[in-house]
């Protein structure tokens, strides 16, 4: 056996963590199937009962498979690389392919581990009659297991080519995001078309797992209001999925080699130092030169919230210009779209993909950006001399909060432009869009909120941004499986009680996206969630004073 | 001389675990202390406690005047601090770096430029200016956390292994950068494993184990009040009059001291409490007896010994 595979295992098990997942996923198959188990003396011959748990189930897994698998692999490497333990490796006899299969063996073995663990509860779908083995749980199954391959290949990429556990998350959530939901956005766009762009598309969107286990649901596609199309995407997602998982190893295996450890440091090139010549076309390139001097901190401005951006790799002045242009072309897009399809689409779904997007904007950069705000501190041990300055805990939380405040403040008012061609197209919308705008500046608080919390309980940066992700996705996207479960099993009373903890839902309802207009959420979620933030932030405030007062 | 950094039986307690034990020492303006014990001896706390990260369970701390506990604002403009670990940013140059600690102190924009100026060339990282942080060696680092430490002109720099993992060349530089910085009238506290370094460069030492304080003071002090008896040597020219020569000293000094020799080296040691006129009587037997004496001398304790006595004495 590969050895690697064995420590691997051995080490998340191990943890504390590994035996709480195991727990709470145990628990909440148990639950899932309790809710519909047979306790009258009528049977449900239809098997309707079986398949309302599988739907919950099946799509319960799929958000689990995308949430946590990545976090493994993301780590594995760059963790490695880090502590000095990978040079190790690459002196031992070990060749880079069997390190490579001995880290993709440990991660799929612990996700094997909690899949099988989910078993008991796919029993009990079938035996509850409606849930075919080979049609429905062996190829969800299957589908999940292909979806847990491709995650892993791509978090095994990223992490060995990043420099920081931390980074290494972001760019792996971002890719997964990516992946299972972005690439569904050009074929929702061209649907109905047939030409070469649309055909290019629907075959893009089979590298998402949701179609194929929408499919395997009994759903229809993503965007075909409900109309189950005649061409099965499983093949195509089959295919496209390992050969996916094959380019994202062999590219692994390629890089896994002395390479990694076998760079120079930067020179510390200035501009200043440069000819007359090279200055004039580094300011004709850059805006704002990155390898200028940059200036001293003025005394009326945070130098806590200077530094932040200033540590953070896309947090220097030309990298939130480009941050500011591309949510400008993003916005003209937008626009564009809201313009030309608002007649056809309907402004509800316009609307509602506009909502979408900035949450899930939302969603990926506010753990990313407030989730090392005080743990990477502690990490690095800077924490200490933040606390030997004299900058009080009030003004070191202001200014890292505020680090993050801008660019989200960025990334709303990109989207902004969108609404307004909206309103212009059908202006008794003007009441909607300031719903929705509350219901996102709220979202935008309270997801930074909890992230900085998060972040003052970790002294491992990878841990609180993994913790932030996982508590965001599970109020924000976890939620909305009981919003899919409405009708049955779960009931209205207790999907609008769910929801009116999920910002996102109320977004939805403000923007009479179609399936949230039934519920009441608004204004008892602002309330909710504008509580959550206030306590946050006294949390937060607490829990700055906590670190920084004398032991 | 009024001493600047004092503490008077500062304890600390985690629990039921004494981590320091009734500390009392001082330390003069200029004077370079060094703080000398095993892993998990109390160093550590007691500087923790000295900058103001940590609270004393009993006892005073006090820095320039400035109480440890009561006043830690402003032990945080009269202590620079340098921990073991340095504390870095990613993406942040060394410029950058030291400016941001000096915004954080409050230091003018104008003035920071000429201290972080001054700073770098004290501290002989003027080159690093432009580099980014976490690309500098670990030798780069150490100076530059050096820089960083003297940004506000604290009166007092408490350095934690500022020799820790540089070359020799480095440990050099290091020495003599301390010893400038306390002819500039700083007064420093050093821990170090390093002992011959930090012998080099102390004015006092104080060794510490198990949290309490076994000896304090220069290191001559030190040695004779750890070692009563001195060690001697006595070097001969041939092997021929060794045995002669160590039934001498048997006669001349103390009964129960320890004499010993080595053919091989052609040495006598012993140790003994006589003074040097008292020995002159041995070293003129000796001349007489014809003995080829090439060396008569004390040999000199060094730290290390007397460290590893008080380790040995404290269990």
């Amino acid at each position: 056996m590969n050895p690697i595979i064995r420590r691997e295992l051995l080490e998340v098990l191990r943890t504390r963590k590994a035996l709480l997942l195991q727990f709470g996923l145990a628990v909440g198959c148990m639950l899932l199937v309790l809710v519909r188990w047979p306790t009258g003396e009528v049977a449900d011959l239809t098997g309707a009962r079986s398949v309302q748990v599988l739907l919950v189930f099946g799509y319960g897994l799929l958000a689990g498979i995308l949430l946590l698998v990545p976090a493994f692999p993301a780590t594995t490497i760059v963790r490695e690389k880090i502590k000095g333990t990978l040079a190790l490796l690459f002196n031992s006899p070990l060749s880079p392919a069997s390190i490579y299969l001995g880290k993709l063996g440990g991660a799929l073995g612990f996700t094997a581990v909690l899949l099988v663990m989910t078993l008991p509860a796919a029993a009990a779908c079938y035996a509850l009659g409606g849930a075919g083995i080979r049609g429905g749980i062996t190829l969800l199954y299957a589908v999940l297991g292909v979806a847990v391959l491709q995650m892993c290949t791509l978090g095994l990429l990223v992490s060995c080519r990043s420099q920081s556990t931390d980074s290494a998350l972001r760019f792996t959530y971002a890719l997964v995001l990516g992946i299972a939901v972005l690439t569904l956005v050009p074929h929702a766009l061209l649907l109905g078309s047939s030409d070469l762009w649309a055909q290019l598309a629907g075959w893009l969107r089979c590298l998402s797992p949701v179609p194929a286990v929408m499919e395997v649901l009994g759903h229809a596609d993503v965007g075909a209001h409900g109309m189950i199309s005649a061409q099965s995407v499983l093949p195509r997602y089959l295919i496209l999925a390992l050969l996916f998982s094959l380019v994202c190893g062999l590219s692994t295996v390629s890089l896994l080699n002395h390479n990694l450890f076998d760079r120079s440091r930067p020179a510390g090139v200035m501009t200043e130092d440069l000819s007359t010549q090279g200055q004039t076309f580094r300011r004709l390139l850059f805006l704002v030169d990155p390898q200028r001097r940059s200036g001293s901190i003025s005394l009326w401005i945070n130098p806590v919230m200077v530094k932040e951006f200033r540590t953070r790799r896309f947090g220097r002045s030309h990298w939130m210009l480009r941050l500011v242009a591309v949510c400008a072309i993003l916005s003209l897009g937008l626009s564009y779209v809201a313009a030309s399809e608002a007649r056809s689409w309907g402004i509800e779904y316009i609307g509602g993909g506009l909502v979408l997007l900035q949450i899930a904007l939302l969603i990926l950069f506010a753990p990313s950006l407030a989730a090392g705000l005080v743990s990477s501190e502690r990490e690095s041990g800077s924490w200490q001399l933040l606390r030997m300055t004299p900058l009080s805990p009030g003004k070191i939380l202001f200014g890292k909060l505020s680090s993050v405040a801008w660019p989200l403040f960025l990334l709303l008012c990109a989207t902004l432009p969108g609404y307004i061609v909206m309103m212009t197209v059908k202006p008794e919308l003007w009441y909607q869009v300031q719903r929705v705008v509350v219901c996102l500046v709220l979202t935008a608080v309270f997801a930074v909120l909890l992230s900085a919390a998060a972040s003052t309980f970790f002294r491992v940066t990878a841990l609180a941004t993994t913790a932030s992700y996982l508590a965001l996705l599970t109020i924000c996207v976890g939620t909305l499986l009981i919003w899919l479960g409405r009708g049955a099993p779960f009931g209205h009373a207790t999907v609008a009680a769910v929801l009116s903890i999920n910002p996102v839902a109320a977004a939805l309802q403000a923007a009479e996206m179609p399936g949230f207009t039934q519920y009441e959420l608004l204004p008892a979620n602002w309330w909710i969630i504008g509580s959550a933030c206030l306590f946050l932030l006294i949390f937060l405030r607490f829990r700055t004073w906590q670190l920084c007062r004398p032991e | 001389m009024a001493a600047v950094v004092e503490t008077r039986d500062l304890t600390k307690k985690y629990g039921s675990f004494v981590a320091l034990d009734r500390l009392t020492l001082s330390v003069e303006r200029g004077q370079i202390l060094g703080f000398v014990g095993p892993n998990g001896a109390g160093k550590t706390t007691t500087i923790r406690i000295l900058v103001g990260l940590a609270r004393p369970t009993s006892g005073s701390a006090r820095v320039a005047g400035a109480d440890c506990v009561t006043e830690a604002r402003k032990i945080k403009r009269l202590v620079g601090y340098m921990p073991d670990t340095f504390g870095s940013y990613d993406n942040m140059r060394v410029g950058e770096y030291l400016d941001f600690f000096g915004a954080a102190f409050g230091i003018p924009r104008r003035e920071r430029v000429q201290r972080i100026g001054a700073v770098l060339e004290t501290a002989r990282a003027s080159s690093f200016r432009d580099l980014f942080v976490e690309a500098l060696s670990h030798g780069m680092k150490q100076r530059v956390a050096v820089a960083r430490t003297l940004l506000h002109d604290p009166q007092v720099l408490i350095l934690d292994e500022p020799a820790n993992g540089l070359d020799p060349e480095a440990r050099i530089e290091m020495r003599h950068l301390l010893l400038d910085l306390a002819e500039r009238g700083k007064t420093l506290i050093v821990t170090s494993h390093i002992l011959p370094e930090l012998a080099r460069i102390c004015h006092r030492v104080a060794i510490i184990t198990r949290g309490r304080l076994r000896s304090f003071g220069t290191l001559e002090e030190i040695t004779r009040q750890l070692r009563p008896s001195r060690p001697m040597e006595i070097q001969l020219t041939s092997a021929a009059a060794l045995e002669h020569v160590t039934a001498l000293v048997r006669q001349t000094i103390e009964p129960d001291a320890e004499v010993s020799s080595s053919p091989a080296e052609l040495v006598v040691r012993f140790r003994t409490t006589k003074r040097d006129e008292e020995l002159t009587g041995l070293l003129a037997a000796l001349v007489a007896a014809d003995a080829g004496v090439a060396q008569f001398r004390e040999v000199q304790t060094d730290l290390e010994e007397a460290f590893m006595t008080v380790a040995r004495e404290s269990g």
